[in-house]
This record gives structure tokens, C-alpha cells and sequence, in this order.
């Protein structure tokens, strides 16, 4: 395509105390393409998209727009330049009605006061063509994530967007609003729309890519067309490894096969049911065994891994952990104490606490362990957090360093440290590996692993249907709070997967 | 998003907390002297205001001048609206005058209290309207604001007094009379004590009560007025507020220390303020007599301290408003020309008679 | 992420500094600003007096603070120091020493009550404590209607007595802030509540005994808004229930914010807060000295406020 870009750079850096996040990046985007934006996690992907934005300030280098010098100061400098950003994380107002916040800002006037009406009638007409078929008088937050995500991409892409940068936009989909999203980007690039599309997800961007751009820290390692570059290139463009070890080792790092340890379940949860959420769902892991939990959003999974860890009240059912009942309506605590460790799911909210560094994140759990009489003995805690940043890989200045600089991967890896220095029997991992870099995932990947072999029992849940099928030994797929199926050994594969999920009455609506 | 269990017991606890509360608060309290008598009782005893004739003004006026029929005092029912918390001499004192003042004509008397909450006071006086009260005795907290009011009584043909501060409307039209001190004055009687006490000469500092009171700004007008006309050799070289409170007079007090250490005089706007100041003397090694104080008020306690020879002066701020407010009423009844502008005589305290008027202090 | 480049101070990180240290600038500069213009200001006998008023304050502040580094608020404190020097008075007849354990006991049931209604019943603590607020003033008012001046000598000695040259009231601030930094640095519970206001659900899932954690703190707050109130009444030789602690709890705050400690908790500055309320301690005397009107002084303190949350406007996120 010999048409000019519509941005691009020359030489951009971008230094931060002690790391050169971007170093000479020259990256061109023309309109009309679907850019694909890949790297490990720290390779300078967020802080190219934030230099774009005006977010940032580039230390060195231009930034050319349709052809000119600019300057973006501020985001919302970049955003009157027609350039949308729809983040990973929805940055909307969820006690405000959908319509409001597709309109936040720019609300219809009439008399000087907002046009309702007419809002109401031209919101619910703009979000039909995005697939979301709902009133929108209701507040956004009981939409699900996905819908929620169609908002914020129909709030960003106004007529005068030129440039779309989408951030992992199909990390909370459904594979049906996915299709939806894939309908829009090709929609945006029949109008001349320059989409940068930021995605783990391999399968995703040799759909809907049509060139690639590969960072690696912090610089530009290839630019090309999508479909001139296989798979393993492409990985090992990423993680800078040699390409036939990447071939060697597969996609995902599970090992093959293994032999679960006999004698008394590390887990046995039996008719877990809690009104609305979960019917009747029982399941038991051996110790040394990796249980998937498959299913749609919406279908159970975390609810059933919070109900085994204490964190959500039930109705009826029990849970035992090696032999030991726990007392039904059990606090987190007392689960803890059994030995049942959850990594949940919404790794901001419900994980990290940024304001504290790696040490104190990792110790957090453990701190009864870790103290005497109520004194904290900072001896055994710095052992632990070494130990443990050792075994996990974190990349981190030191353990001294707040948590919310770390990339997405390297939290996972300072929360896993926090559940294991407890030492469990039990470890319920909710999306392990979902936004984290492909190194993070492969490393993730092969401590479960480990840990299996060392005599743990391990729930898997995972949308990514790969990571199951290497990674679990077992899958239990729930629906509608309820188990459907059970797949084991042999019969684990993906289509198999797909077939239990799809099955049983009621679509796939994980609303 | 707490899924946490609701815990039912807690409603419980926090009950058994508040219990326990309020019994370690009270349970079997014993104070520093519980076989005397409190300190203050209201000071019902002591010395009723008098009438200063020539600063109270001409104006006059009478039932018919009102347009409200005569009426005989003793078969009326009397509402008194008090604005703040009786939490200080003034205020207890204030309230048990009016009250000892009707027991002893045996008037039927409505009272409420405000605490300092001026949107309460309206409405308290609307209560006392519909309770029946007749006659209305309103210490007002602020000056304006009292239409709703003064229209309601109006109608209904009930006469007002106010006592100690004014509201602002038309004498014998909107209220029939306001009896007070003249604060301004009282800051004058002030300087001349200080003027006194210093011999004419030195350098002196002004403890204020609260920013934007008119209480304050009159105490100091009067004061700053005298002293510029009086002893152009007395130096006013500090002005700090301490919030009519001792804890106020003490830490600003001991400020002034520090930075003028050789202050001959503070005039305290109140008698807390002034006692805080003494505190604070005393916590610095000064003897009684160092430093000249002279406050306003005439509490027990203020003049205590001239007897021990902290506090040079007290000029009195009378609260003992009853017998006076139920005089004017009575006359007024009767069909008698009431004063409009009643101002009363307010007493001073010093070394030369605090000891044997200390029974007179409240 | 390569790590071998040197840091380099730009404008984002100088902000960063100035609003972890700029407490530390402010009080430096108000005092090189005192000796150049303040006469009498370098004498012992003026530190000492800036130490014992601000010493309340101070202690007051560090129950804030860590109230605040869990992410909420206790407005109550200054009632809670009305309901300690009532009670010192109803029971100063079993002698100070008993008195003033029974006004700290009372402190902390008072938090205690905050803490339930924070931690159990879910009220927002700016609500919650309003209501102690208003309560605990009025039921201090019930208790002791009016101003009571203390004779016991003991008491007297607290507020006006000294220890090789340094006031009482010094000292046991000094002590608190030593013991307050200790429990946040060393023990588990000072570690927990941090955690607690950084996120609530994430400590949560932790297993952290969340809302243990929140009644203690909330009581701890409230034993020393206590102790505050004891020293001040031993201070002013009088237990003065209608004007004691009034505002304190704006005071407190500012300590807190202007030290450093982001009013959106998960992080406490326990030195910051001591800077913090030597810092408007400082800015307070050093208008009185200069015999500026009061109004003077009401808008400083607002100006160093605003400074203070514009520079610390990020910090929940960096």
C-alpha cells in the first residue's frame, strides 16, 4: 500500500528512572490497515500506545501526523486529532445509565439541557450495530464485561475517529461479542480507519491483521505483512529465542502426561449451591492432578473456585481438604488455614495492592507465618520473598519496588509467590495467564506444572481452550452454575471442549 | 461487592458497646469534690441588673402604641427562647434568672434552647407561639433573620422582648423593647481599668473573642477608642483571637510570651480567655501582677483571681435579665410607656471590692 | 526492561519528591524564615512552647493517620476528646492515675462503636463517625455541663511539669509516635492496615481478618484522641467539654495529607504526619507573632492544604 501514513514515528525514546522503555522506535501506521502491535509484557507496547496518545511525552524523536510534525500534549489533544483508545481495562461510569456514558461529555443539548429522548433513541441505534441489544436506560454496570467493552469501543469510534488503538479488547469477550468486534474493526477499515491492535491472543491477529509490528524491549525488532510471518517466527521474534526451540517446546509449556498421586483427594467439594450462582456442582481433585474448569463466562468458574475458598457464602454443599471437612459457611481464613489457595481472577482489583512493594505483596497472606506474637520477622519475610522471586522469575529492581510498576506478568508472578509461601495443598488458579506476556504465560504455564508433580492439587480455569487442553488432566465444564460434562484423559481435546460447552439447553449467553 | 457473611451478632455488640459506654462514663463517677456544692449553681442570688437612665434613650412605648390590648402579667403564659447551650456562667446564669424571676411572680413559663443553631431558634420560637405563649422573651443568637417571626407574633398579637443581643426591626412595631449591656461601653470601662492599672504607660495586647461576632467588635471598638483618646502612651502591640474559650486564651497567650516578653498588659474580651491567660503566665514562672489583665464578665471564677492578684480588673456583663424583662412586660401590660432601649448598668470588679462581691459574681 | 540506564530527575519525578518531601522543605523554610524575622523565636523556652501545643495535635494526627491509611476517616476525634476531659472530671475523685485509664478506656469504646458501624454494618466512615461526632459531644455536655477546673496536683504536674528540661505532654507524644511507627513498621496489625486501605478486597481474599483490623484501628484512633484529651485538660487545669477538640479533627487531617499520607489509604507516613503538624504548628505561631489578623492564619492553612492535595492529586495511582 503506497499511501502515506497517517502517524508515524522517527527515532522515538522514551527513558523512565532506570529503564529505556521505548529506544528509536520509527513505526509507521497507513490508513486502512489492522496493525498488529505484539511483545512481551515491558517491550514497550503500552508506552508506544501512550506516546500516541499524548499521554506521554517522547524524550527523543518525532511523531509525524498525516504527514506533519505533532506535538500531542494531553490525551484529549490526540483525541480532537482523531485518535480513540480503547483501553483494557474499561475506564467507564457504572452507576450511570449506558446512553449517558456513550455520550458522556458530548450529550445531545436541547434548550441547553440534555436531549433524553433523542440520546435514548440514537444510543440504542449506534450500539444495535455493535451487536448490544439492550435497553440503554440501565445503569452500565449490570451489563456484562462484554457488553460493557462495546460501549466503551462505540463511545471511542466517533465519525471523526482516524486512528482506532485497541488494547487487548477481547480479553473479557465472549466468543460471540468477539465475532461482533472482528465485524467492527473490519468495518472501521472499509472507511479508512487505521486500527493498532495490542493482543496476546495469536489466533486473533493472523485474523484480523494485516501487518505486524514487533517490539522487544523497547525496541522495533520487525515490521512486515501479517501473513509473511509464520507463528513460530513470530514467537521467537518476541521472546528472542531461537525458533526451533520454541518449535521443540510447543505453544504452551505443559509437559505431557502425568500419574496422579493415590490415597485421600487434596480437594473434594460436594453439591456446592448458592442461590442464583451455583447448583449442585461437585468436584474432586487427587493430589498431583490439574483439574480444568471449562465454560463460558458467566457459567460458574469463579464462583465455583470462590465458594471452595471461603469467599462466597452457600446455601448447601462441603468442601474437604484432605480428608478435612470445612465448616460450611467458612471464611477465607479458615480455608487458608486448611490449605486452599485462590489466585483470582480480576488481578487489579481483587489481587494486587499497588501502593505496597513485591515484599509486602507476597508476604501479605502469610504474615501469620511470618511473625511471632504479632511482631513481624523481617528475617523469614526476606527469605520467603527470595526464595520465592527466585523460583517465580520476577523481573523487579528489587523487592523494595511498588508492585503497580511491574508489568501485567511479573504481578502474576508476585501473587503466585504470595499463595505458595503459604505452602498449599489446594491452589485454585482463576485465568492464571490471561493479559500476561507470552514469556509470563510459557513460565506460569510450567510451574503448574511443577507444582502438580510436587503433590499439589491445581483447578485450572482458563477461557483459552489450549491452555486446557495441554494443562488440565481432567476438565469439568460448568454451564449456567452447573456441571455438564467431564472430560478425562484421552477425550481432552479441543473439539471435544467446544462439544461439552456448547451442549444442554439454553444458547451460549454468559450474560 | 462483600461476600464476606453478614454478621448478625454485631448489631448486639454494638448495642453492648454503647451501654458500656455511657456506664463507664457515668457508672459510679466521682468527681474532685462531691460533697460541695457545684461550682456555679446559676447565681440567682446575686445582684439584679439596674437600669443605666441615660444611655437607654427616649423612645418609649406602650400597649396602645402596639396596637395589643392591656393584659394583666400573672394570668399570661411566657415563652423564653435561649440560643445557646447552657454550657457556660452566662448562659446558666441567664436562663435561671428568667426562670426564678417567673416562679417568684408565679408566671407560667415555656422555656427552649437553641444550641446555637439559629434555623432551631426560629423554630423553636414558632413552638413556643403554638404552645400557647403569650408573652415571648428571646435571647436572640443573631440579629437578623426574624421576619417569619416577628410576622407570626404579630398576628397573633404577642409581644416580644429580647435580651442581651438585639434583632434588627422596628422598636414597638416589630418587638416592644431590648434590654442589654452596651458592649461598647464595656470595652471603654475596660481600657480605663487597663489605663488605671498601668499608671498611663506601656505595652498591652488584646485577647479577641471570635472573628465576626459583634460582641468582639464592640468590646474592641469601645476599648481601642478609649485608649487612643485617653493614654496615647499605652501601645496596643498585639490583637489575637482566642475564641471566647480558655483553651484559646492560653496557647495564644503563650505565643505572646515568646514573642513580646515584655507585655505589660492583656485585655481579655471574656473571663475564659482571661483565665487561660493567667494559666499560660503562670506556666511561664510570671509572678501575679507581672502582667496587667482585665477581662469582661464577672465570673465567680474571674473574680476569684483578683483576689489572688492575677487579674487586675473585671468589668461585669450582667445575664441576670429576669427581673427586668418581667418588669417591662408587667408594665407593659398594665398600659404603661416601656423604654424601647432598655441598657443596663453593668458592675466592675477590682482588688478594692472583689472579696466581698465575689458572692455576687455568677 | 533494561535497567542499566541512570535515573534521571525530570519533571514527573521532582513532583514525586516534592510531594514525599516537601513537608520536610516547608518546615525548614518556616523556620529559616523565624530566625531571620521572628525575634525571640531561637530560645528554648519557644521551642518548648511550640512543642507542648502542638503535642495534641500531634497525637491526635496519628490516630488519623492510620485511620486514614485504611482508606477512611474519623471525624469524631475531637468529641472523643470532649468525652475524655468529662470523664477525668466525674472521676478525678479516685485520682488521676485512675481517671485518666478510665477517659482512655472511654476513647477507645467510643472508636470502638466507630469501628463497628465502619467494619460490620458497611456505613461509610464519614458518615459513621459524624454521628459519634455529634453524640459524643452531646453525651460529654450531659456528663459535665459545663467548664470544671482541676485542682488534683497530679494532673496539674501532667500538663505544666517537666522531665530533664522537656515538658511531659513532649514526651508522651514522642513515646506515641515511636510506638505508632513501631506498629506500622514491625507488627503484622500495622502491616494488615495498610493492606486493608490499598485493597480492601484484595486483603480480603488474603484471608486478613479485615474488619478485626478496622475495629482496631478505629479504637486505637479513639484511646488516643483520649490521650489528647487528657493532656489537653491537664494543660489547661480545666475539663472544658463545650470547646475542647473543636475543629481538631481538620487540624489532624491537614497533619496527615500535608505529611504525605494519600488520603485514598494504603499508605501511612508516620514521620511525614510529625512534620506535617509541626508544619502548621509552626505556620499558626508564626502569624500570631507577627500579630497577623486570624483570618490571615484561616487562609494560610488553606493555602498549604491546597498545595498539599494538588501534590498528592496522583498518588493513588502514580
Amino acid at each position: 500500500m503506497p499511501t502515506s501514513p497517517v502517524l508515524d514515528t522517527r527515532g522515538l525514546t522514551k527513558r523512565f528512572p532506570g529503564v529505556l522503555a521505548l529506544d528509536g522506535v520509527d513505526f509507521a501506521l497507513r490508513p486502512g490497515e489492522v496493525h498488529a502491535l505484539v511483545g512481551e509484557n515491558g517491550a514497550g507496547k503500552s508506552t508506544l500506545i501512550k506516546v500516541l496518545t499524548g499521554v506521554y511525552r517522547p524524550d527523543d524523536g518525532e511523531l509525524w501526523h498525516h504527514g506533519e510534525p505533532a506535538r500531542f500534549t494531553t490525551p484529549s489533544h490526540a483525541q480532537r486529532a482523531g485518535i480513540a483508545t480503547i483501553y483494557q481495562e474499561v475506564d467507564l461510569l457504572p452507576l450511570l445509565s449506558v446512553a449517558r456514558n456513550l455520550y458522556l461529555g458530548r450529550e445531545p443539548k436541547r434548550f441547553g439541557l440534555i436531549d433524553f429522548a433523542r440520546m435514548h433513541h440514537e444510543a440504542a441505534e449506534t450500539l444495535r450495530g455493535y451487536g448490544v441489544d439492550v435497553d440503554v436506560r440501565r445503569r452500565l454496570g449490570s451489563l456484562s464485561m462484554g457488553a460493557r467493552q462495546m460501549v466503551a469501543l462505540a463511545r471511542a469510534v466517533s465519525a471523526e475517529a482516524r486512528v482506532v488503538i485497541m488494547d487487548e479488547p477481547t480479553s473479557s469477550l465472549e466468543p460471540r461479542e468477539v465475532e461482533t468486534l472482528f465485524g467492527v474493526i473490519e468495518w472501521l477499515r472499509g472507511r479508512g480507519v487505521a486500527v493498532v491492535y495490542v493482543s496476546h491472543r495469536l489466533d486473533e491477529l493472523y485474523r484480523v491483521c494485516d501487518r505486524v509490528t514487533v517490539l522487544r524491549d523497547g525496541r522495533l525488532v520487525h515490521t512486515g505483512a501479517m501473513a509473511d510471518l509464520s507463528r513460530l517466527r513470530l514467537v521467537s521474534l518476541m521472546l528472542g529465542r531461537d525458533m526451533e526451540r520454541v518449535e521443540r517446546e510447543g505453544a504452551t509449556t505443559f509437559s505431557g502426561e502425568r500419574e496422579a498421586w493415590a490415597g485421600t483427594p487434596a480437594l473434594e467439594a460436594e453439591g456446592l449451591t448458592a442461590r442464583h450462582r451455583l447448583h449442585d456442582v461437585s468436584l474432586t481433585i487427587r493430589p498431583g492432578e490439574v483439574v480444568g474448569l471449562g465454560g463460558l463466562l458467566g457459567s460458574g468458574r469463579t464462583e465455583t473456585a470462590k465458594a471452595i475458598a471461603g469467599a462466597l457464602p452457600l446455601d448447601s454443599g462441603s468442601v474437604s481438604v484432605v480428608g478435612t471437612r470445612l465448616k460450611r459457611g467458612a471464611s477465607v481464613p479458615a480455608a487458608i488455614r486448611a490449605g486452599v489457595s485462590l489466585l483470582p481472577e480480576d488481578r487489579k482489583h481483587e489481587g494486587i495492592v499497588p501502593g505496597l512493594s513485591i515484599r509486602e505483596n507476597i508476604a501479605l497472606a502469610a504474615m501469620p507465618r511470618l511473625s511471632r506474637f504479632g511482631l513481624v520477622s523481617e528475617k523469614r519475610v526476606d527469605e520467603v520473598v527470595r526464595v520465592f522471586m527466585e523460583r517465580l522469575r520476577v523481573k523487579a529492581v528489587s523487592p523494595h519496588q511498588k508492585v503497580e510498576e511491574l508489568s501485567g506478568g511479573n504481578q502474576q508472578k508476585v501473587l503466585l509467590a504470595r499463595w505458595l509461601a503459604l505452602a498449599p495443598k489446594v491452589l485454585l488458579l482463576d485465568e492464571p495467564t490471561r493479559g500476561i506476556d507470552v514469556g509470563a504465560k510459557a513460565e506460569v504455564q510450567r510451574l503448574v506444572d511443577e507444582l502438580a508433580e510436587e503433590g499439589l492439587g491445581v483447578l485450572l480455569i482458563s477461557s483459552d481452550l489450549e491452555e486446557l487442553v495441554e494443562g488440565a488432566d481432567r476438565v469439568v465444564v460448568l454451564k449456567d452454575g452447573a456441571v455438564v460434562g467431564e472430560l478425562e484423559g484421552a477425550e481432552v481435546t479441543e473439539d471435544a471442549l467446544m462439544a461439552a460447552i456448547a451442549q444442554g439447553p439454553g444458547g451460549g449467553d454468559g450474560r | 461487592m462483600n461476600e464476606q457473611h453478614p454478621i448478625r451478632p454485631s448489631l448486639l455488640t454494638t448495642v453492648a458497646v454503647c451501654a458500656a459506654l455511657t456506664l463507664v462514663a457515668t457508672g459510679c463517677a466521682r468527681g474532685e469534690d462531691d460533697a460541695a456544692a457545684p461550682a456555679s449553681d446559676g447565681g440567682g442570688e446575686g445582684q439584679a441588673q439596674v437600669l443605666d437612665e441615660a444611655a437607654s434613650g427616649d423612645e418609649t412605648c406602650s400597649a396602645a402604641d402596639h396596637g395589643i390590648e392591656g393584659f394583666d402579667l400573672t394570668d399570661k403564659k411566657v415563652g423564653f427562647s435561649q440560643s445557646e447551650a447552657e454550657s457556660n456562667p452566662f448562659r446558666i446564669t441567664e436562663t435561671q434568672s428568667i426562670k426564678d424571676e417567673a416562679e417568684e411572680r408565679g408566671v407560667d413559663l415555656i422555656t427552649s434552647n437553641a444550641q446555637s443553631d439559629f434555623a432551631q431558634q426560629i423554630s423553636d420560637v414558632q413552638d413556643l407561639m403554638s404552645q400557647g405563649a403569650e408573652v415571648l422573651i428571646i435571647a436572640p443568637l443573631n440579629s437578623d433573620g426574624w421576619k417569619p417571626v416577628l410576622d407570626a407574633a404579630e398576628a397573633d398579637s404577642v409581644p416580644i422582648i429580647t435580651v442581651d443581643r438585639p434583632i434588627n426591626g422596628t422598636a414597638c412595631a416589630d418587638f416592644v423593647t431590648f434590654i442589654g449591656s452596651d458592649f461598647v461601653e464595656q470595652g471603654r470601662r475596660a481600657a480605663d481599668q487597663m489605663i488605671d492599672t498601668l499608671g498611663g504607660e506601656g505595652e498591652i495586647a488584646i485577647l479577641l473573642g471570635a472573628p465576626g461576632n459583634n460582641v468582639t467588635t464592640d468590646r474592641t471598638d469601645g476599648f481601642v477608642e478609649r485608649i487612643e483618646a485617653e493614654a496615647p502612651d499605652v501601645e496596643i502591640v498585639f490583637e489575637q483571637s482566642g475564641d471566647f474559650t480558655r483553651e484559646g486564651g492560653q496557647s495564644v497567650t503563650e505565643q505572646l510570651i515568646q514573642s513580646e516578653p515584655d507585655i505589660d498588659g492583656i485585655y481579655a474580651q471574656n473571663d475564659e480567655m482571661g483565665i487561660g491567660a493567667v494559666t499560660a503566665l503562670n506556666g511561664a514562672g510570671k509572678e501575679p501582677g507581672d502582667v496587667a489583665i482585665v477581662t469582661v464578665d464577672g465570673t465567680e471564677a474571674a473574680v476569684e483571681h483578683i483576689v489572688d492578684g492575677w487579674i487586675s480588673a473585671v468589668v461585669e456583663s450582667n445575664p441576670r435579665f429576669g427581673p427586668l424583662a418581667f418588669e417591662a412586660a408587667e408594665a407593659f401590660g398594665a398600659g404603661e410607656e416601656v423604654g424601647t432601649n432598655l441598657i443596663i448598668t453593668d458592675r466592675e470588679y477590682d482588688a478594692a471590692n472583689a472579696e466581698e462581691e465575689l458572692s455576687n459574681a455568677y | 526492561m533494561r535497567l542499566d540506564t541512570l535515573p534521571r530527575v525530570d519533571g514527573e519525578r521532582a513532583l514525586h519528591l516534592l510531594r514525599d518531601y516537601g513537608v520536610y522543605v516547608g518546615v525548614t523554610l518556616i523556620v529559616l524564615f523565624n530566625i531571620a524575622f521572628t525575634p525571640h523565636f531561637l530560645s528554648l523556652e519557644n521551642f518548648r512552647t511550640q512543642a507542648v501545643q502542638v503535642a495534641p495535635v500531634l497525637i491526635v494526627a496519628l490516630g488519623m493517620a492510620l485511620v486514614i491509611a485504611t482508606g477512611g476517616i474519623d471525624l469524631s476525634v475531637g468529641s472523643v476528646m470532649a468525652l475524655s476531659a468529662a470523664v477525668i472530671s466525674l472521676y478525678l475523685g479516685y485520682g488521676p492515675i485512675v481517671a485518666v485509664l478510665i477517659a482512655i478506656v472511654v476513647g477507645a469504646l467510643a472508636g470502638t462503636i466507630n469501628g463497628v458501624l465502619v467494619a460490620f454494618f458497611g456505613i461509610q466512615a464519614i458518615i459513621a463517625t459524624l454521628a459519634m461526632m455529634i453524640g459524643g459531644r452531646g453525651l460529654a455536655l450531659v456528663l459535665l455541663p459545663q467548664l470544671d477546673g482541676i485542682r488534683s496536683p497530679g494532673l496539674r504536674a501532667l500538663g505544666s511539669g517537666s522531665f530533664l528540661g522537656v515538658p511531659y505532654l513532649v514526651w508522651i507524644a514522642a513515646l506515641l509516635v515511636v510506638l505508632v511507627a513501631f506498629l506500622v513498621r514491625r507488627t503484622v496489625f500495622g502491616r494488615r492496615l495498610v493492606a486493608v486501605g490499598g485493597n480492601r478486597r484484595a486483603a480480603e481474599l488474603s484471608g486478613l481478618p479485615v474488619r478485626r483490623v478496622l475495629l482496631g484501628v478505629y479504637a486505637l484512633c479513639g484511646a488516643l484522641a483520649a490521650v489528647a484529651g487528657v493532656l489537653v485538660t491537664a494543660r489547661l487545669q480545666a475539663a472544658d467539654p463545650n470547646s475542647v477538640g473543636v475543629l481538631i479533627e481538620l487540624s489532624a487531617i491537614t497533619a496527615v495529607v500535608v505529611g504525605g499520607t494519600p488520603l485514598t489509604g494504603g499508605r501511612v507516613r508516620i514521620a511525614g504526619t510529625v512534620a506535617g503538624a509541626v508544619l502548621m504548628q509552626l505556620l499558626v505561631a508564626t502569624l500570631i507573632k507577627h500579630d497577623l489578623p486570624p483570618s490571615w492564619t484561616q487562609m494560610a492553612q488553606t493555602a498549604v492544604i491546597i498545595a498539599a492535595v494538588y501534590l498528592a492529586r496522583d498518588r493513588g495511582r502514580t
